[in-house]
């Protein structure tokens, strides 16, 4: 094995290199730091008298010797130094291999043909420097602080401001007195002497006089303006403090009804059994039963018994809802979530019948407010949502007498409007999905599978998809819109 | 009973003849095609290095005759496939066919199919159905193929260069990722400039005959693919290697902006091993015992090229994979030691 020594020697003249050339570039930058400082002593030249120059000259030296000593100090290491020389002389890395395989116990017979190979080509090199020389920012600035500094030195003195800044606090007594002493009693009766400021008198407060004033109730004299501004009201009046304590604990109480108060977070333009679907919806969104989280569930159960006290004793939701409680305290969701189906199955027949009962038999808004009008003719003041003209059909493109412009819907279905079927079929595979085929009514389907349900399933796939990348950038916030708007709906 | 290892003199002397090898070879392909230099020489980094090559480019730009060429100067057994859509896996290796002996005895014979040569030309791969094209990889990875459950080798060395089209894509089978990763390198035949196109006219369009020795046998292909793995490569170099893997891949945590924007799936360890085989042959060959960062930057293209799969916004935007390893580079040799000034740190 050739010996590599000649490889290190080489590394070493590289690290020398380096730290001279840290060395320069750091002591340029000390240098610019040194030259600023070096400003203060010579602007303080008439304090300091010769000693400023020589402070300064020893400024501008201390801050160049402690830049030097702190580049060549830093830490070279020799993989580093050896990668420069095989930069700096174009050696193509030999350098830094052969000090890496040179001492390997695993090396190859090749290595040693690369050290020899290297070896010869080192000492075949051109003695040249292979570091360039580089600048630091601040070595253009120099020669500012420097020329500023030269034209203080050969300046004469900057003369110092005679005394002390004007003293704006506010002196006590005892410092007057030893400023007295200080300067002579002389000295100071000479000096202008501030007026001493007297105490604000404060006024005592007029005790109120709660007498009645005189023009209260009597008459007011001819061409007396005061009258006119004067509360006649409130002054014949004692304060009734009974009455308002009592409204206070009116309103206190009515702040312990939770159940009355009104939720200000909640979409009023929605009934409650249609915010509890929705609620359902989010909470189920795809998920499993054992994914959900309970105490979603327990708020939702919590929401739909509320709207069954409210309903009345009666509600035969109510005893869904226990089981779901029950079950949600033993710990089975599952359980619980086939409750709280049950619960919102009952809710939404209980919703149907209530629209049933309403006359929402379809047809036109117009025969059912004219049905009403008839009952109560007379009785709508002006502005009343019945005063539409009845004559003629097609007031506008449409088939019927409503205003809007898009005609009247049509027949209403009779199904579930919550749960419009869907027919499909489950597909077991790679990636569980639903075969599905939209046909319109779902009441009479022989499979169904729950819209909302569905419409979850999808809303993750989509998540799925846009987290793959799989939808272009451009198209996911309308991918994510529509998904809402279906949502909305 | 061991061999004594070589001494250091045996191993260089060995790479010396190495160079002066490869040198002919490369002089030997040159006599026919013209210009072309780069994919000449990847095409022998891949030789050496016992990997196996994807070829892309126009039909007429001689990348069959270059392979061809190649195998008339290496003392070889040659066998070309044309890939069409009715080939079939059995076409490739071989199958078992009935014969019957001297005493009339019937009995199970394989026949062994055109994979089984030194050099394989897979003319248009992308013709073939997965299937038949996937006949290939056992080969090209392993060395040999099964058939009725007996493993019959391959001869070494085995060196399959394949060729495709990238205009032509209708009615074709784009080779899946698993296949393109067996590949040590896919290379791309550009147009030939003026010059070059002048010279083929001139080499092609006369009576006479440019002759091609063979230059070169496969144990002595064999021998120098066992040298080139002794190259040592330093471990700042092997460090940049590894980076430029992993930035290829968007979910590394350091990964560049541009791999996260386009790139779905990165380059697997295979691609790094390509880097550095392919950097070691290309050391060997311009007479260097050692990698240097040079042959490193080289290989990348050629190595990582068919280990990229864009995304779709980098499919929409047309990115090129070429663009993005340069790109991709520059920011490994900015994460790794090897592109930093140790100057002022």
């Amino acid at each position: 094995m050739p010996d590599p020594s000649v490889l290190h020697r080489l590394v070493r003249d590289v690290t020398r290199e380096v730290r001279l050339r840290r060395a320069e570039f750091f002591a340029l930058r000390g240098l610019f730091v040194a030259a600023a400082v070096a400003a203060v002593p010579l602007v303080l030249r008439e304090a300091l008298g010769s000693v400023a120059l020589a402070a300064a000259g020893g400024l501008l030296l201390l801050g160049a010797g402690v830049g030097a000593v702190v580049g060549a100090l830093k830490r070279v290491p020799e993989t580093e130094a050896a990668r420069l020389a095989d930069r700096g002389f174009d050696f193509q890395d030999r350098v830094a291999t052969c000090l890496e395989w040179a001492e390997r116990p695993d090396r190859t017979p090749l290595v040693e043909a690369l050290v020899a190979d290297t070896i010869a080509r080192v000492e075949g090199r051109q003695g040249r420097r292979i570091i360039p020389r580089l600048l630091p920012r601040e070595a253009k600035l120099i020669p500012v602080p420097l020329v500023l500094g030269l034209i203080l030195a050969l300046a004469p003195p900057i003369p110092l401001p005679a005394g002390g800044l004007p003293n704006f606090s506010a002196k006590t007594e005892e410092g007057q007195e030893r400023a007295q002493d200080r300067y002579g009693r002389l000295q100071a009766d000479e000096r202008p002497r501030a007026a001493k400021r007297e105490a604000f008198p404060r006024a005592d407060l007029p005790e109120r006089n709660l007498v009645p004033r005189q023009g209260a109730g009597g008459q007011s004299q001819p061409g007396d303006l005061t009258a006119v501004f004067k509360d006649t009201s409130l002054g014949s009046k004692s304060p009734d403090f009974n009455s308002f304590l009592k409204k206070g604990d009116e309103r206190i109480r009515m702040l312990e009804q939770v159940d009355r108060l009104p939720d200000l977070q909640r979409d009023f333009t929605q009934s409650q059994h249609k915010v509890v679907f929705q609620r359902a919806k989010e909470l189920r969104g795809g998920l499993r039963p054992d994914q959900v989280s309970p105490e979603k569930l327990r708020e939702l159960l919590n929401e739909m018994e509320r709207l069954g006290r409210k309903g009345g004793a009666g509600n035969p939701w109510n005893g869904d809802i226990g089981e779901g409680m029950e079950a949600l305290e033993q710990g089975q969701t599952d359980k619980a979530m086939e409750a709280m189906e049950r619960a919102l199955s009952k809710m939404r027949s209980a919703e149907e019948k209530g629209r049933d009962g309403k006359g929402l038999r379809g047809g036109r808004e117009s025969d059912r407010r004219g049905g009403q009008r008839d009952r109560g003719q007379g009785q709508g003041g002006p502005g009343d949502e019945g005063d539409f003209p009845e004559g003629g059909e097609g007031l506008y493109p449409g088939k019927g007498k409503s205003p809007s412009r898009k005609g009247d819907p049509s027949q209403r279905l009779r199904a579930n409007p919550f749960d419009v079927g869907v027919e499909g079929e489950s597909r077991q595979g790679r990636k569980e999905g639903f075969d599905t085929n939209l046909l319109g009514r779902g009441a009479h389907m022989p499979s169904r599978l729950r819209y909302l349900g569905v419409v979850g399933q999808y809303r993750k796939m989509m998540e799925e998809a846009i987290a793959r990348e799989q939808v272009p950038r451009d198209f996911q916030t309308q991918v994510k819109q529509y998904f809402q708007s279906l949502d909305e709906k | 009973m061991d061999q004594p290892a070589p001494s250091a003199e045996t191993q260089a002397q060995r790479a010396r003849e190495f160079v002066t090898a490869h040198r002919m070879l490369r002089s030997e392909v040159q006599k026919i095609i013209v210009g072309h230099d780069d994919v000449i020489d990847h095409v022998l980094i891949g030789l050496f290095a016992g990997g196996h090559i994807l070829i892309e480019g126009v039909p007429g730009l001689g990348k069959t005759l270059l392979i061809r060429t190649l195998a008339s100067s290496l003392d070889l057994s040659f066998s070309r496939i044309q890939f069409t859509p009715d080939l079939m896996p059995g076409d490739i290796i071989g199958t078992n066919m009935i014969v019957e002996d001297a005493e009339g005895r019937k009995r199970f014979q394989f026949q062994r199919g055109p994979i089984f040569g030194h050099i394989l030309l897979a003319d248009e791969v992308n013709r073939a159905t997965p299937k038949t094209q996937s006949a290939l990889l056992e080969g090209m990875q392993e060395g040999s193929v099964t058939v009725s459950g007996t493993a019959h080798m391959l001869p070494a060395p085995f060196f399959v260069l394949a060729t495709q089209n990238p205009i032509e894509m209708e009615g074709t089978y784009p080779l899946p990722e698993a296949q393109l990763d067996r590949f040590l390198f896919k290379l791309r035949v550009k147009y030939p400039a003026l010059e070059e196109l002048n010279e083929i006219i001139n080499r092609t369009t006369r009576v006479r005959e440019v002759a091609v020795e063979r230059v070169m046998t496969g144990p002595e292909v064999m021998g120098y693919r066992e040298l080139i793995r002794e190259v040592p490569i330093a471990s700042h170099i092997r460090d940049l290697a590894s980076f430029i893997v992993l930035a290829t891949h968007p979910q590394w945590e350091r990964a560049p902006e541009m791999t996260r924007r386009f790139v779905r799936y990165g380059s697997s360890p295979r691609g790094a091993q390509a880097l550095v085989l392919g950097a070691k042959v290309r050391a060997l060959a311009d007479g260097r015992y050692n990698v240097s960062l040079d042959d490193l930057r080289a290989m990348a293209l050629p190595a990582l090229r068919h280990r990229i799969i864009l995304n779709f916004e980098g499919e929409a935007e047309g990115v090129d994979t070429d663009h993005l390893i340069a790109e991709l580079i520059e920011a490994a040799e900015s994460l790794s030691a090897a592109g930093k000034d140790a100057f002022l740190r």
